[in-house]
């Protein structure tokens, strides 16, 4: 019976503890402070009574329960606060622990992040390089020839002048040897005009503050390409009457005209005309290159400036012409606008900013 | 061989026109023209010319094209290429189907061009 009620009063003992497991801290040590004190006040009176007989020693006595009472509950909330406190600061170090981790992670995570960003940056500066290499690489073998003439000038001067210099040859006719010798200069000045061309499109620099002469630029872009451009293609130059100088880089519009001019004769497959005209208009200047070639398909239109979109076949173009070309009108605060008709052709619209000119003029206002 | 040679070439720069008609005048009897179509109106007026040298870039109608027609109409004639190119596969073809006989580099090389012509007339007589 009496182990019954033992266990029958473990096993609420038990429930109360599940319970007040399932409570917040501060119930839980309120309720059980409240039930050590009700029971301690119901029933310990009673306990003294039945213990002690001696009414005499039951004030002392009653001192010595009160010590008790203090002693016990004392004790039991220390090991209560203990243990939940211990739970507490093991969790707190678990996750400290945690986040320590979590930091490293994170700092690990942002290293190799930055790495690859950085590989990206470099693959980029290569790409755009390589870029630049394939564009050389149409050029070269269209300059060789662009050279080979001048210095088929040159030669024809020189044998001339040397067989009047040994043989007196022309000797009674002088306006031989004036066209002679004018040819040579001809030959030298469009030989020096080509080199320094191939400098422009090839020159390393970043700056975008460079003095751009537009119609320069596209007279050497239009130089480089001569052999290029195919015996059945015309080119038309429409160009506005004054001079256009922007603010930009030299060796990247370059790069840019290039680019668009190559693609308008390569999508001429036999006969027909690129036209370039440029406008000068009040606050930019638009550069239209108009070519009669196959025309682009109206599904690809969107897709031509993104990088490694190209229709050649693999190892033949890089698909990054015109995607680094538009980011090089996007630096130049410019827009890159292509019209295609398929059959029919293309017309590649590049506007540029006045940049140099809103400048001063906002410093002017300033002032 | 008291007579010059007569030769006739065709070049669209009008400079190297004015060369060659200049270097060559000396030793040959030189008509020029400034595009394949009027290198064929030369080739119609000058039945004893026995030699043609012509450019290979031109507009409208490049060398072996202006030579293809030129051949057909004149196959007894002797044809060369002089070209600031390297030989690319169209001349190579032109070479070996002998439409031409040679083709010569710019800057030309007056001693090789002189020689040939006159190797080739020699043989003729």
């Amino acid at each position: 019976m009496f182990r019954n009620c033992n266990l029958h009063n473990s096993c609420t003992l038990g429930k109360i503890y599940l319970y007040m497991k399932l409570l917040r801290f501060e119930y839980s040590i309120t309720i059980l402070y409240l039930l050590i004190g009700g029971f301690w006040i119901l029933f310990s009176d009673k306990i003294l009574y039945l213990l002690i007989n001696e009414s005499s020693r039951l004030s002392e006595f009653q001192t010595y329960k009160g010590w008790f009472y203090v002693i016990i509950t004392a004790i039991i909330l220390f090991f209560f606060i203990k243990k939940h406190l211990n739970k507490r600061r093991h969790l707190e170090k678990e996750l400290k622990e945690f986040q320590n981790l979590l930091e490293k992670k994170v700092k690990l995570r942002t290293e190799e992040l930055e790495t690859a960003i950085k590989h990206l940056r470099e693959t980029q500066a290569q790409l755009i390089q390589s870029e630049k290499m394939a564009s050389l690489g149409i050029l070269t073998a269209g300059v060789a020839h662009e050279i080979n003439n001048p210095l088929n000038y040159i030669m024809g001067s020189y044998v001339g002048l040397l067989r009047h210099y040994k043989e007196n040859t022309f000797s009674d006719n002088p306006e031989q040897v004036g066209k002679l010798i004018d040819a040579m200069k001809i030959g030298i000045d469009r030989s020096s005009a080509i080199v320094q061309g191939l400098n422009q499109f090839s020159r390393k620099s970043d700056s975008y503050t460079e003095k751009c002469n537009v119609h320069e630029i596209l007279e050497n872009s239009l130089t480089m390409l001569n052999s290029l451009i195919k015996q059945h293609i015309t080119v038309k130059k429409d160009f506005s009457a004054s001079e256009i100088v922007i603010q930009g880089n030299i060796g990247h519009l370059h790069q840019v005209f290039i680019n668009i001019i190559v693609n308008a004769v390569q999508s001429i497959e036999s006969e027909g005309e690129i036209t370039i005209k440029t406008e000068d208009n009040e606050s930019d200047i638009s550069i239209a290159i108009t070519d009669t070639g196959v025309g682009i398909p109206k599904e690809n239109l969107k897709k031509i400036t993104d990088p490694f979109f190209t229709t050649k076949a693999p190892g033949e173009g890089t698909g990054l012409g015109l995607s680094i070309s538009y980011n090089i009108i996007k630096e130049h605060k410019g827009k890159l606008i292509f019209e295609s008709q398929e059959g029919k052709g293309t017309t590649v619209n590049v506007i540029l900013a006045k940049s140099m000119n809103h400048e001063q003029e906002s410093k002017n206002y300033l002032c | 061989m008291s007579k010059k040679v007569k030769i006739i070439y065709v070049d669209d720069e009008e400079v190297n026109v004015m060369l060659f008609e200049i270097n060559f005048s000396v030793n040959f009897e030189v008509y020029s023209g400034c595009s394949g179509f009027e290198g064929l109106e030369l080739l119609d007026k000058h039945p004893d010319v026995k030699v043609v040298i012509s450019d290979m870039k031109m507009p409208k109608m490049n060398g072996i094209e202006f030579i293809k027609i030129a051949k057909e109409r004149y196959p007894e004639k002797k044809f060369y290429i002089l070209t600031g190119f390297e030989i690319t596969e169209e001349i190579q073809d032109a070479l070996q189907s002998g439409l031409i006989q040679k083709y010569f580099r710019k800057p030309f090389d007056i001693h090789e061009i002189e020689n040939t012509i006159k190797e080739h007339c020699d043989l003729q007589e």
